[in-house]
């Protein structure tokens, strides 16, 4: 038996523009109707459960402004990974790096926030996190550019370790970063000068404006500067670097550098705005980790990187409100994220294949020898 | 096991005095979207005969072979085969008429052994392979066509030319009489070449014919009993018998145009000198890559390193264009110490550096030309594109690069224009103005219009009063572009010798290491 046609995989000699745009988008419905299966196989009704979905993620004025507030962070662990990647450096221990810029974030804080005023302060506690951030990815960079030791486990691994420090520091008894006095183990409050105020009635804080503007910043010096014209040349062919006389070795450690710093600011943004100490919770948020799937979307483009960081802040967002206003599992949100990446991932392939259908001509009778 | 040969070589089509006529095609028309592959093309193949099929990159060569082994169908037009109709739906119902192909990029199983890649496919196998049986029969193939090669040997620790000898034994097991090359000299070193030819010559010997696919004109002269030359699909010219083949009459009809690729020399004196190495020694984990050399090279003087590839050539170019530090000796160009000073300050002291590997090396594949050009350059903080425009599309218009204009991606240009590029940004200079200029194998690959090009542009560098070196495996390239040549052997020059008066058979001999001190 024959099937009566085959499909074919062309590849292109050229992408079109349109589908940049257009693989992305149909990547996000794919992954709702994929979504859509799974709560009619549960009983749920998929109208209800999308369009509170939608109404609480994007089209309430709560739900708009919780979601950019969250997109901060989202955003931030986005163009972490959108930025290595860029030059084929797989860090994926932005999570790792997070945690550890609220450390650091919380530790400037703390250390400093009595003594001075506001306008120093949250200054020095961002940078503070992007710092702590980029030191713990300093030596998966270091023996990724001299032994060229994969950065993909020393990334990964070492968020178990960054995850146990945020443990530590808040179950040790006596600790710094303890509040004291408490019988329940909980961060110490950094103090006010220390934290912004949220945007009047919302959730957002100004760090969103901070990070759109960085990300907008990121993409022109990748596209426009001298810094970025040798992380092109290296991704395309490090051979060529090293003709022109480039440093792979050395634009690797400032990539991965930079990457950490930008995951371990995410953290810092959560410590001035929402969290205000340093909070064990946040092992369980895994927003390091969704800046990967951010990135893929955007195929690593740090502009896109606004776009659906802020697609995946709704998505988690009216995810979580499902829960409480109706009896949909939370893991919906969760599912879909994954879903999303799937079918981003996989949509590659009509980027870079064209898939036409080929009838199978009629079975002919072999010419025999 | 070769005995599916055909039988008889009979047919209608019987030229009278010929040979007789093994397989021929009338008429063949093949569209690609967008480009028509081959039209109305007729070819024909006799008993024990070296058919070559000569065309630029392009003309449709490989479209007509690959029809004619079954793998792709034309559509219009017949195939006969001893003047009987066949039809070739897949390369097996061609290898079953005995048509087989060896394609340009090998199609084995590294980790297989040369016996196993050769009865891979095969559909007689039993169960369990008896190895000694199949070593045997392989070796009694391999053997008939004074092919050597050893069939317990694993594939994967093959040199390139022994696994193109896997192919055609491959091919020949498998009972081929007609056996279609497609380029077999591209990826072989001279050497392995004259073993190939011998091969073929073994092969029509014993009846077997050879269609040779190629675009290189010299070595289509000599193994040619006939040739078919295509341009853009057609056939624009044949050459009906052995010794006929004339090179400047088959370059006219690949191309459409005269062609001159006679020998040029330094019409101007030369100058001061511009390179200087001195005892030159480079040693990479624990072997002597480059041992003692020393040579120096002048203003509008073009100097020619001949020598097999691996010799230590990429090695010498990385060493001069600071990309590897030498062991021991020194470097100097335009009178400045420049060893162990990095790729950087060569090209500040007038270095300008072609390498071999064109795209991925040269050129940044996935950039833009304008971005290409940038590449050597002294690039600002933030890159400075605009100003750099009006100069790339100077540069494509004079250099005559077939290209959509400076955003062109290089990987989307042919190799000819790909090495325009590399010698358009390498001549024009970008930190300073070029004084030196080491070009590897510039016209690898290229088609003659394209060697035409870029010969011109040496010699009118030379003429500028720039200083070549000159490293290649093509030898003929060398003797006609040189002044002065010197081989390269095992990391140390063996033989030096003005370009003028150098002999093919001395140059020749110290390739192959057979003599020692120079001329």
């Amino acid at each position: 038996m024959r099937a009566p046609f085959r499909l074919q995989f062309e590849q292109r000699t050229e992408t079109p523009k349109r589908l940049g745009i257009l693989v992305p988008v149909v990547s996000v419905f794919a992954a709702l109707i994929a979504g859509a299966l799974f709560l009619l196989a549960t009983g749920h009704s998929v109208g209800d459960t999308y369009s509170n979905m939608l109404s609480d993620g994007f089209f309430s004025s709560t739900g708009i402004t919780d979601t950019l507030g969250l997109s901060t962070v989202l955003i931030c662990t986005g163009i972490a990974a959108a930025f290595a990647f860029q030059m084929n450096l797989y860090n994926i221990g932005g999570e790792g790096q997070l945690y550890v810029g609220m450390i650091g974030a919380t530790w400037f804080g703390l250390y400093f926030g009595e003594n001075l005023p506001s306008f120093l302060m949250i200054p020095i506690v961002l940078l503070g996190g992007a710092l702590c951030g980029a030191a713990w990815i300093a030596i998966p960079a270091w023996v990724r550019a001299r032994l060229g030791t994969s950065e993909i486990v020393t990334t990964l691994l070492l968020t178990y370790v960054a995850a146990s420090l945020v443990n530590h520091f808040i179950y040790r008894s006596g600790s710094y970063f303890r509040a004291p006095n408490t019988m329940f183990p909980q961060g110490r409050q950094v103090p006010d000068s220390a934290m912004l105020s949220p945007i009047g009635d919302t959730k957002m804080y100004p760090t969103f404006f901070v990070v759109i503007l960085l990300s907008l910043a990121l993409h022109w010096m990748v596209r426009r500067t001298e810094f970025g014209y040798r992380i092109q040349v290296i991704s395309d062919s490090p051979r060529a670097a090293r003709y022109a006389g480039i440093s792979a070795r050395r634009t690797t450690v400032q990539v991965m550098l930079i990457s950490g710093a930008l995951a371990g600011l995410g953290g810092a943004t959560l410590i001035v705005g929402s969290f205000q100490r340093l909070d064990p919770g946040i092992v369980t948020l895994g927003y390091g980790y969704a800046g990967i799937v951010i990135a893929a979307l955007a195929r690593n483009n740090m502009a896109a990187v606004i776009v659906s960081g802020i697609l995946f802040a709704g998505l988690r967002s009216g995810g979580d409100k499902l829960q409480i206003s109706t009896d949909t599992p939370i893991h919906i949100g969760v599912m879909l994220q994954g879903a999303i990446l799937l079918f981003a991932l996989g949509g590659e392939a009509f980027r870079r294949y064209k898939i036409r259908v080929v009838r199978t001509p009629a079975v002919r009778v072999e010419v025999t020898a | 096991m070769t005995s599916s040969a055909h039988e008889g070589a009979q047919g209608p089509h019987h030229a009278s005095g010929a040979a007789p006529v093994a397989l021929e095609a009338i008429g063949i028309v093949k569209r690609f979207p967008g480009v028509l592959a081959n039209d109305d093309v007729n070819f024909d193949i006799q008993t024990g005969e070296v058919h070559t099929l000569l065309g630029e990159n392009g003309a449709g060569k490989s479209t007509l072979a690959s029809m004619l082994c079954g793998l792709y169908q034309p559509d219009a037009g017949r195939i006969l085969r001893n003047g009987v109709p066949i039809e070739l739906p897949s390369p097996r119902a061609g290898l079953q008429h005995g048509i087989a192909m060896v394609h340009q990029h090998f199609r084995l199983v590294d980790r297989f052994t040369v016996a196993e890649n050769v009865v891979l496919g095969s559909r007689d196998l039993s169960f369990k392979l008896n190895r000694r049986e199949l070593n045997d029969a392989v070796a009694a193939v391999a053997d008939t066509y004074g092919l050597p090669v050893d069939p317990t040997a694993t594939v994967g620790d093959l040199s390139v030319g022994q696994r193109q000898r896997v192919e055609i034994v491959k091919a020949l097991y498998q009972g081929a009489e007609i056996l279609l090359l497609d380029e077999p000299t591209a990826v072989l070193v001279p050497a392995e070449v004259e073993k190939l030819f011998e091969n073929v010559h073994a092969m029509t010997q014993t009846g077997k014919s050879v269609v040779f696919i190629s675009h290189k004109l010299g070595e289509v002269a000599r193994i040619s009993d006939r040739v078919t030359v295509l341009r853009n699909g057609c056939v624009t010219g044949h050459v009906a018998s052995k010794g006929q083949a004339d090179a400047k009459e088959l370059a006219r009809l690949m191309v459409g145009r005269d062609i001159d690729l006679a020998a040029q020399r330094a019409s101007h004196p030369i100058g001061h000198e511009v390179l200087q190495i001195r005892d030159v020694n480079l040693t990479m984990n624990g072997v002597n890559v480059l041992s003692n050399i020393s040579f120096n090279v002048h203003e509008g003087e073009m100097v020619g390193i001949a020598g097999v590839a691996g010799n230590g050539q990429r090695e010498l170019a990385d060493v001069i264009a600071g990309l590897l530090s030498p062991t021991s000796g020194t470097i100097s160009i335009g009178g400045a110490m420049s060893t162990d000073r990095g790729p950087i300050a060569a090209r500040e002291l007038g270095l300008a550096y072609v390498p071999e590997d064109r795209l991925g090396v040269g050129l940044v594949p996935s950039m833009s030309i304008l971005d290409n050009l940038l590449l050597t350059r002294d690039r600002n903080i933030v890159v400075d594109r605009a100003s750099v425009m009006p100069e790339a599309t100077r540069l494509i218009d004079e250099f005559e690069i077939k290209a959509n204009g400076p955003e062109h991606m290089a990987r989307k240009l042919s190799g000819g224009n790909a090495q325009k590029v590399l010698l358009a940004r390498e001549l024009s200079g970008g930190r300073t103005a070029t004084k030196l200029l080491v070009v590897c194998s510039p016209t690898r690959g290229l088609d003659v219009g394209a060697i035409e090009t870029v010969r011109r542009l040496l010699d009118d560098a030379r003429s500028a009063g720039q200083a070549i070196l000159l490293i290649s495996e093509d030898l003929d390239e060398i003797m006609s572009l040189a002044d002065r040549v010197l081989v390269i052997y095992r990391g140390a020059i063996v033989h030096e010798t003005p370009g003028e008066t150098a002999s093919l058979e001395k140059v020749g001999a110290a390739m192959a290491g057979l003599t020692q001190g120079s001329a």
